[in-house]
């Protein structure tokens, strides 16, 4: 034990004093704050070219509505804190025009869209339409607008028609509103409270667990692979067996790594909890969820880790190490794929399998818990055993793989090499 | 006689390859212990076996009177073959982390680092990054790393290739050095002269199965005084056709000579032929020997992993 924790003391001082390390843990948060900030700049930049449309109206009446709203629009409608957000819409009569004509005048680049509307569309004959034709049909806003509009006008045109007054039927229309609360509480005096949902705790710290474990456990697994191809290619590994045993190193290996990831934890965490005293929101701050956050960081270090050592152990290429980093990529990936269909749902079949067998355990069992009002005690108790029973097996397995790759040179094992080496009676 | 090693019959398979045939041989303590062979006979794969880094399908190993496996490593010292160290950590740290995984203590480990350095004229560098070392300093710093933690047997793997003169002569003196301290070291190479000068005991194998052992001494005795030198006019052309003459091996200048029967008779020959420089009765050379054993076909078996 004493040379496992050797082992794991310079691997951990190696990566810690490492620039990358440093660079990496000041990247992170710089990355994110800065894609959210792109994202809001980026957000900002509408192209403002005026977005000319022509209109064949058979109706007669309805060219008119839609250029006076375009006017109405292009004066008070397109411009935020003073300055334009939204591209003119400028209404062109095409009342002489055909459609090839006009066709070809949008592949010109003369015209952006043109429109042909049927004569029935006020009375809504069957079959009557208004037809938007375009060569950009992912720009929405141009046919959004004219489809409000439109049907404005001609929802007028029918109640008038049917002699409705029209103020009285929008009145009678108009829907009860639904606000989404929390369960009652009764409070001492005997009142019962509504609570209104926390957004952020709903949403907001689950997400914000998970993502951060997936960042934390990202950051240090995958380094093994490199670190264990690199002793293999530079030949330390043998240097290294011939001290301490193939397993000794393989578990000072991951422990380092644990190290690691715990010391990011440590400063994103601690980081947070500093901002959130700073800011008087600590109260909001789900500390038992940080315990479980732990737990689980532990379990999908190791599971993760041995996998990335495994693979590193097996390859003497990074070359062959890329290609079986692949399949392991996905593995590592479902969590990311499908977080968005347990916070839908947490208490689906589909999320409770998810999260009670591993792999995936470690990051969809720590979404739930973070979702009020959390799973059953049965779900978490089961998820934890078999998780970490999971971790166990695969912390067994790449040891055998690890024991055996660690000098071997050469042609990557197969599969069903891989597989032989773990049946392989242990030492 | 007290062993260092002991191998018992020892094999060792990689699919149908035989690596390691039946094995045994005994390192005695405090001598130094050559292992020879051609590239690819199994020196390396028997190395590592001693070390329990490979285990053998068969057979038993004791390194210094333990059988259990690892038990002794900390005890022992080894330079692989490729050599392996970290190139982005110091020299320093290097050797620390090496020491300290034979379980020498960090202040320990870092006087010793130090002395070491200074010796072999690494003092300066040792805050340098291992990269930044030239490829004859870095064969020096892990060879500091296999003596560092003062082990009781040190294992060095092909100790000469890749070495110029100079480092040569400094490793050479090292070694003896060691065996001066009473430390036990063998040594693979397949360079038979390096194993003439310095072994005390000599273990020969080919394709996994030893063909000799013993002191120097004792293997040459076994294969007697038929070998003599000679200079001569008109070369080895000279010797051709005397009766008793079994092998010629043409050094160039000099010609070595098996020769059947009694020596004399050779240099009365040769003198009626021609006009004789030198004419000296010598023991064979190892490798000599050798061919002898194996064939000459062995002498141009190379390359393969040994």
């Amino acid at each position: 034990m004493r040379k496992v924790w050797r082992v794991a003391r310079t691997e951990y001082l190696n990566l810690v004093r490492s620039k990358a390390f440093l660079i990496g843990v000041f990247l992170m948060p710089v990355l994110m704050g800065g894609a959210i900030a792109l994202q809001a700049l980026v957000g900002d930049k509408v192209d403002l070219r005026d977005r000319r449309v022509a209109v064949l109206d058979r109706t007669g009446t309805l060219l008119a509505t839609l250029e006076e709203a375009a006017r109405f629009r292009n004066e008070h409608g397109i411009r935020k804190d003073g300055v334009q957000a939204a591209p003119r819409f400028v209404v062109e009569d095409a009342a002489d025009a055909d459609v090839a004509s006009l066709s070809d005048r949008v592949r010109g680049g003369d015209l952006f869209a043109y429109v042909v509307i049927d004569e029935g569309v006020i009375a809504g004959d069957e079959g009557a339409e208004i037809s938007y034709h375009t060569q950009t049909p992912t720009f929405r806003d141009l046919p959004e607008w004219i489809r409000i509009v439109l049907n404005g006008r001609i929802r007028q045109e029918r109640f008038r028609a049917a002699g409705l007054d029209e103020a009285l039927v929008e009145r009678l229309g108009r829907p009860a509103p639904l606000r989404q609360y929390g369960l009652a509480k009764v409070t001492s005096t005997g009142e019962v409270k509504k609570e209104k949902v926390d957004e952020f705790a709903v949403f907001g710290v689950p997400a914000i667990a998970m993502f951060l474990l997936f960042a934390l456990v990202m950051m240090a697994a995958p380094a093994l692979l490199n670190n264990v191809l690199e002793e293999k290619i530079q030949r330390i590994a043998e240097v290294l067996v011939a001290s301490v045993s193939p397993f000794e190193l393989f578990l000072g290996k991951l422990l380092g790594t644990v190290f690691v990831s715990w010391t990011l934890s440590l400063l994103y965490i601690g980081g947070g909890l500093f901002v959130a005293g700073h800011y008087g929101v600590l109260d909001r701050v789900p500390f038992p969820l940080l315990g479980w956050f732990l737990l689980f960081q532990l379990m999908a270090l190791l599971i993760f880790g041995s996998i990335f050592s495994a693979i590193g152990a097996a390859c003497s290429e990074l070359r062959d190490a890329q290609s079986m980093m692949t399949p392991a990529m996905l593995i590592v990936m479902f969590p990311i794929f499908v977080w968005f269909i347990v916070l839908r749902s947490p208490d689906s079949p589909f999320a409770v399998g998810a999260s009670l067998f591993p792999p995936a355990t470690p990051f969809l069992m720590l979404l739930r818990i973070a979702i009020p009002p959390g799973p059953a005690a049965w779900e978490i108790v089961v998820a934890v055993a078999a998780t970490a029973l999971f971790t166990v097996f695969c912390v067994w397995a790449a040891a055998k793989i690890f024991r055996i790759g660690i000098l071997m040179q050469g042609q990557p094992p197969s599969l069903r090499k891989l597989l032989r080496w773990v049946r392989a009676a242990s030492e | 006689m007290d062993a260092a090693v002991r191998l018992t019959d020892v094999t060792k398979t990689y699919g149908a390859h035989r690596a390691v045939d039946a094995l045994s041989f005994t390192v005695p303590r405090g001598s130094i212990f050559g292992f020879i062979g051609p590239n690819g006979s199994g020196k390396t794969t028997t190395l590592r076996l001693i070390l329990h880094i490979l285990y053998p399908d068969s057979g038993g190993i004791e390194v210094l009177g333990r059988a259990g496996r690892r038990a002794a490593n900390d005890r022992v010292g080894y330079l692989p073959e490729e050599r392996g160290l970290y190139r982005k950590m110091t020299v320093r740290r290097v050797l620390a982390y090496y020491a300290g995984l034979k379980g020498m203590g960090a202040r320990d480990a870092r006087r010793e680092a130090a002395a070491w350095l200074e010796r072999l004229g690494l003092a300066a560098w040792a805050d340098r990054k291992v990269e930044a070392l030239s490829k004859g300093m870095q064969q020096k710093v892990q060879f500091i790393a296999t003596v560092l933690a003062r082990p009781e047997l040190v294992i060095l793997d092909e100790p000469f290739s890749g070495l110029d003169p100079v480092n040569l002569e400094v490793l050479r003196e090292v070694i003896l050095e060691l065996k001066r301290q009473g430390i036990t070291v063998v040594f693979s190479s397949h360079d038979m002269s390096k194993a003439e000068e310095l072994s005390d005991t000599i273990c020969m194998i080919y394709r996994g199965r030893k063909v000799l052992d013993g002191t120097l001494e004792q293997i040459q005795d076994r294969y007697g005084m038929d070998t003599v030198r000679v200079r001569a006019g008109g070369g080895a052309g000279a010797l051709e056709g005397i009766p008793g003459v079994q092998k010629v091996r043409d050094l160039g200048q000099v010609q070595e000579v098996r020769y059947g029967g009694d020596p004399q008779e050779l240099l009365k020959a040769l003198v009626a032929r021609t006009r004789v420089e030198r004419f000296e009765v010598a023991r064979p050379s190892l490798h000599d020997i050798f061919i002898r054993i194996a064939g000459p076909a062995a002498a141009e078996e190379g390359d393969g992993g040994a």
